[in-house]
């Protein structure tokens, strides 16, 4: 059965998934939700795959009010979630009964939250992803009462002992700081910065307001390009910090444009591509050097912690029920399957 | 010829991309060897390997590290230049699009300064760049934007030094020995010389824009009376 949930305060919410992957062939960004980890544990925590469409929150209050049960986990920046006035754990399932509101607030430390929803939400795909363009003017637009398709509701779940938190899923979660150390390897380009491009590494840099999903802007000592030659357009990676202008460094984000003429310093590693996209305009980033098999050590570190995760929430969820017509309520001792 | 492959370098562009720059004398061998690469990556469908963008004579393959590293990609493409035979390529027919552009002006706010720096005339410059049919080299930002050789200028043509924020729609601009047109509004960086009053992108449909890598275009001046009458016309094919 599916169900709706209708958009109160819509803030800077949108919904989005994981990416546009097919996308960079055809010259549109990758996009998705910039802090993947987050995305990816909030849909593991709800009981998803990991690229189903979801909700980011950016920066701003946001309140919708469900129309059916259903199951969410935030998960992102830290704030203040309560469900039905209730103050609710981020990082872990919670049940929203029809009619109850769930309000996020007070994202002071980092800058997105990720809300899914048990069986997804519904949103239009585009080369086969929801996530919002911006530059196209592809995306679900929401507002105050916008009625967002759930594609599944689910049964509250209630300790049957005691007032016991239900999960206790043991994920590490993600530290956030206004001070984030962000990994680079080497840009194919490093040899035209010639020794500047050791400054990276050497002070910080502050993110400016004019930052967005396209690309961070911060500022700082710039490192120099040495020469002067035009380099034919080409693909950039996610991640790659170029010098375009006499004032910021910009390092590009999932939004960026496919293609660029800049040399390319570094390249922000996947894992810390999640940080950057919890640094908030007046953070200070610092950098530091890495290589690509440690970037790649991290990474798939990461990924399994996903993993295990992935598999405490399939054992808890089985035993309720959740996603099956059982619930614990029907369960009989040692039923044997 | 192409007997034996055409000789790439393969650069490390984070964890989760490489950079493959085809280094043959030849441009458009190298334009014909990352498109050729791109295009059997997207067939050969390796896992974890999330797809390519193939430009003038480099392309970004774009994998997931979890499934398969830099390492492995690196292997397979090596192996893929010497399994492709570009010389057998089936040669599309190319299809022709005629673009109109007003120059200068509130159209093309850089058309002088661009004039200035080749040491040529305003008409110097539209003649220029209206002289010739430009093959569209690959689709790239912002929104699938053809990218193509630049007009027979003198000299490159050095990008802004700090970029604008907004480039509106229809953009025609060059930049080093380039040409494009901006499907959409978008930061840019390029010397913005004219503006067509065409419809490049259609959001609704599939494909997002009508030309493909391989397509011919051109422009033609029209004066800055017509853009409103022309406005929101969508570009096609016009053989």
């Amino acid at each position: 059965m599916s169900g709706t949930l209708t958009i109160q305060q819509a803030g800077h919410a949108v919904v989005t998934d994981l990416g546009r992957f097919k996308g960079p062939r055809y010259g549109l960004p990758v996009n998705g939700a910039l802090d993947q980890f987050s995305a990816r544990a909030a849909n593991i925590l709800a009981g998803n795959l990991d690229n189903d469409p979801l909700l980011e929150v950016t920066a701003l209050d946001f309140r919708m009010r469900a129309d059916t049960d259903v199951l969410i986990a935030v998960t992102g920046a830290p704030l203040t979630l309560t469900v039905g006035g209730r103050e609710c754990p981020q990082w872990e399932p919670v049940s929203v009964l029809a009619g109850e509101t769930v309000a996020i607030r007070s994202i002071n430390t980092g800058l997105r939250a990720y809300v899914a929803v048990h069986g997804g939400l519904e949103a239009p795909t585009l080369l086969g992803s929801c996530a919002p363009d911006t530059v196209v003017g592809f995306g679900l637009k929401l507002s105050a009462g916008t009625a967002l398709g759930a594609r599944k509701t689910v049964p509250p779940i209630k300790q049957p002992y005691f007032d016991l938190p239900l999960f206790r899923l043991g994920l590490s979660r993600p530290g956030i700081s206004a001070r984030p150390v962000i990994d680079v390897t080497d840009g194919p380009d490093i040899a035209e910065f010639g020794d500047t491009a050791d400054l990276l590494f050497e002070t910080s840099y502050t993110v400016s307001g004019r930052s967005n999903h396209i690309g961070l802007r911060l500022g700082g000592a710039l490192p120099e390009r040495q020469s002067t030659a035009e380099v034919l357009s080409r693909g950039v990676p996610v991640g790659a910090i170029e010098v375009p202008s006499r004032e910021e460094l910009l390092v590009l984000h999932r939004g960026r444009g496919v293609t660029a003429g800049y040399p390319v310093l570094g390249v922000v590693t996947s894992r810390s591509l999640d940080a950057l996209a919890q640094a908030r305009p007046g953070d200070t980033v610092r950098f530091r050097k890495t290589t690509v098999a440690e970037a790649t050590a991290r990474h798939r570190a990461a990924m399994r912690e996903l993993e295990a995760l992935r598999t405490s929430v399939n054992t808890v969820f089985g035993l309720l029920g959740v996603g099956a017509p059982a619930s614990w309520r029907e369960l009989k001792p040692a039923s044997g399957s | 010829m192409a007997a034996t492959p055409t000789p790439v370098e393969v650069y490390e562009s984070g964890d989760a991309a490489l950079r493959v720059v085809a280094t043959s004398p030849d441009r458009e061998r190298n334009w014909a060897a990352v498109h050729a690469l791109a295009s059997w990556l997207e067939t050969a469908d390796v896992d974890g390997v999330h797809g390519a963008v193939p430009t003038y004579d480099s392309v970004l393959v774009e994998f997931d590290p979890y499934i398969t590293s830099a390492r492995q990609v690196r292997a397979f493409v090596l192996l893929g230049m010497r399994q492709l035979d570009f010389v057998g390529a089936p040669a599309r027919t190319p299809r022709q699009f005629d673009v109109p552009v007003v120059y200068g002006g509130e159209y093309g706010p850089d058309l002088q300064k661009v004039a200035d720096h080749e040491g040529l005339s305003v008409a110097g410059i539209i003649a220029l760049h209206t002289a010739k049919s430009y093959v569209i080299r690959c689709l790239g930002a912002p929104a699938g934007s053809p990218m193509m050789d630049g007009p027979d200028f003198p000299l490159p043509v050095p990008r802004l030094k700090d970029p604008r924020l907004s480039v509106p729609a229809g953009a025609v601009s060059v930049a080093g020995r380039q040409a494009v047109i901006a499907p959409a509004a978008a930061p840019g960086g390029w010397c913005v010389i004219g503006q067509t009053p065409l419809t490049v992108l259609n959001a609704d449909k599939q494909p997002l824009v009508p030309y493909m890598p391989g397509d011919l275009l051109r422009f033609h001046q029209i004066p800055a009376a017509d853009f409103a009458r022309l406005a929101g016309r969508e570009l096609e094919a016009s053989a």
